[in-house]
């Protein structure tokens, strides 16, 4: 039976190769770009959250929408500490001020931020823009946003005074002598910001060991749901643990869309070859009703007919999805070690569309089979061929071998 | 034939008529046909195109509906039975040998035969060897390998009487076997017939328009708008 629907395949080689060439299409055109859109994601998600954001932060619970200096998590070396031996993960702690930066005549509002240096500089990209001097390495050195520094007209070894309040009300003041400027392209950033190491800024703001944040980059960022539940065990209630996906909702809403927007031309694409398959079964049944004829004569069921042609279909499939998987499989395979230059990809564009997914750069893509990328088009054909075939069959039940027999 | 009369006939058809619609107007193809035929008979059905050799064929052989009278074959009553138990039937106990198209033309002679006892659930080592000899005894032992494609029409309607004799049927059916065979082939075909008939006992119903085809037989059953209108 089996070696009679393999042979049967081969009745009409041109018609059984163009379609398992259609099906074979579509599975490398698909398996294809979701390999190169999983790929995509990850690079953007990596590169969003490697910016500066983390994967994950902890927060006193208000202190996401209010920014009070008083609004800090208390215990925080211990809590960063117990954060990476429980987790593989790295935990940066950050505090947050709002002050009046001068230098000289000039004053300006900006926000400081009291950062561990070292730690921040080995786990996030941000640092990577620092276009003059270097990042501070003593208690009263900063590094300043470019804007802030030309409105200042500060440079390099100029010293700068920090004002604010402190956290029991008095005044917090700071003398910082600029190390380092920094100039990530983001106006918002250069011209607001400022950075001290965080025990300085602890020290002036009357802060003892409390932080505003922490920032966590995870080993692996696609366990950041899974920790929500086990870190959230080691929080205070008033404590917030918070995933890229909330810290930076406009990347995961631009992948959403872009997945279900692609997501419904691959479905339209293997539908039509879906359909190009019923297709071929049509012509084959109408080519074969004779044959069937005789078949029934001479005592088959329909439904031993109908299975044969079942196999038939299932061997076509096969032979399109095996071909057109190692075609994109050998081409993932490649690209994955030498990746896609972005500039390739309509250049410019894509370079923005990034811009917009949040901060980072991507260079190049690397394309990535998923579980969902290698199975989707695969088993979406297979069922359709499936489909296609029992839909085209159907009228076999009902066929009467004379009038079979007699059909011209 | 005298010795075969008090068994039970391989075919009895008693009453037997059907009628087609054709665009709503009833088309009368058998009328009250009445027929025997005995174990080792050869019949041939005669009589001008639309007599109604093919239908009446065609209901001995389990493949068609009638829609009056009683038709047994080997004793079996095929009026009510379902279309399961009518190809169980066809596949144990009837040869089938059509004009044309007999053959699945990706399968060798020998597979083709062999294809029809596998249906039956007959083991691999019988099948091989039961279709080899079934083939050999139609004079086409050196032609087992060849695709239907290969072979002259006069041997695959000898390939098709092979396949059709191979599974040892109570009666072999067959409906202008030589239509698309020059005569030659024909008579050549028709000896063969003729030889499975007086040698081996296989009782065959044939239909056909060819006088030489009629001559092998031993006896013609004429028919004539629905109805036997000479028999013998
Ligand atoms: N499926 C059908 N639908 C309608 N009428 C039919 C059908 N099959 C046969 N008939 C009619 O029944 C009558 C008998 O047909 P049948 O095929 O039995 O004749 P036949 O003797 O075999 O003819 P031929 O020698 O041409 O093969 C004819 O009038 C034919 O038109
Ligand atoms: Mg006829």
């Amino acid at each position: 039976m089996i070696a009679l629907a393999w042979r049967n395949l081969w009745r009409n080689k041109t018609r059984t190769l163009l379609t398992a060439g259609g099906i074979a299409f579509a599975v490398f055109l698909v398996t294809f770009s979701m390999a190169l859109q999983g790929g995509s994601y990850e690079d953007m998600i990596k590169a969003a959250t490697r910016f500066y954001t983390g994967h994950a932060q902890i927060n006193q619970r208000d202190f996401v929408t209010d920014s009070k200096l008083e609004q800090t998590i208390g215990n925080a070396a211990a809590l960063r500490a117990q954060l990476e031996k429980k987790f593989s993960l790295v935990a940066l702690p950050r505090v947050q001020a709002f002050g009046i930066v001068s230098r000289e005549e000039r004053s300006i509002g900006g926000m400081l931020l009291g950062i561990d240096f070292a730690a921040e500089v080995a786990q996030l990209d941000l640092y990577d823009d620092i276009t003059a001097g270097a990042i501070p390495t003593a208690p009263d050195q900063a590094l300043v946003g470019a804007a802030m520094a030309r409105n200042l007209g500060a440079e390099l070894g100029d010293d700068i005074v920090i004002l604010g309040s402190g956290k029991r009300g008095g005044v917090a003041a700071m003398a910082l002598t600029v190390t380092g400027i920094l100039s990530t392209g983001q106006a918002e950033l250069d011209r607001n910001l400022l950075f001290a190491p965080v025990s300085s800024v602890q020290d002036a703001f009357g802060l003892e060991d409390e932080v505003h944040n922490l920032v966590l980059v995870l080993e692996n960022y696609t366990q950041v749901k899974a920790l929500a539940a086990p870190i959230n065990d080691l929080l205070q209630p008033d404590q917030s643990y918070r995933t890229w996906q909330q810290l930076l909702p406009e990347v995961e809403q631009g992948i959403e869309l872009d997945r279900v927007s692609s997501a419904i031309f691959y479905y339209i694409l293997l539908i039509l070859v879906s359909f190009a398959v019923l297709n071929t079964f049509v012509m084959v049944i109408f080519e074969r009703t004779r044959e069937f004829g005789m078949l029934m004569a001479l005592g088959l069921r329909p439904w031993r007919i109908i299975g044969q042609v079942q196999i038939e279909s299932l061997f076509l499939s096969f032979i399109g999805v095996l071909l057109g998987s190692v075609l994109s499989a050998a081409l993932v395979a490649y690209l994955a070690e030498v990746g896609i230059p972005l500039s390739a990809m309509g250049g410019e564009a894509a370079q923005q569309s990034m811009a917009k997914m949040q901060a980072g750069s991507v260079e190049s893509i690397y394309p990535a089979f998923s579980a969902a990328s290698l199975t989707t088009a695969p088993v979406v054909l297979i069922l359709g061929a499936q489909l296609s075939a029992l839909i085209s069959m159907l009228r076999v039940r009902r066929l009467n071998p004379v009038d079979a027999l007699r059909a011209e | 034939m005298s010795e075969n009369q008090n068994q039970t006939p391989v075919v009895r058809c008693r009453d037997v008529s059907r009628t087609y619609q054709k665009d709503a107007i009833p088309v009368h193809a058998l009328r009250s046909v009445d027929l025997d035929v005995h174990a080792g008979e050869f019949v041939s059905l005669a009589g001008p195109s639309g007599s109604g050799k093919s239908t009446l064929l065609n209901i001995i052989g389990g493949l068609d509906e009638f829609d009056g009278g009683s038709v047994q074959v080997d004793g079996v009553e095929l009026d009510g039975l379902s279309p399961a138990a009518l190809s169980a039937l066809r596949l144990e106990k009837i040869g089938f040998v059509f004009q044309a198209y007999n053959l699945l033309p990706v399968l060798t002679a020998q597979e083709n035969v062999e294809f029809i006892l596998q249906l039956q659930g007959i083991d691999k080592q019988q099948r091989r060897e039961r279709a080899a000899q079934a083939l050999d005894n139609l004079g086409l032992g050196e032609l087992g390998e060849r695709r239907p494609g290969e072979l002259s029409g006069g041997q695959q309607q000898r390939v098709a009487i092979a396949r059709a004799i191979v599974t040892r049927p109570v009666l072999l059916v067959a409906d202008e076997p030589t239509a698309n065979l020059d005569s030659a082939t024909t008579e050549e075909l028709l000896v063969l017939m003729a030889r499975l008939n007086s040698e081996q006992g296989m009782t065959i119903v044939t239909a056909t328009h060819d006088p030489m085809v009629m001559s092998h037989a031993e006896r013609q059953v004429h028919l004539s708008d629905g109805r036997i209108d000479r028999d013998g």
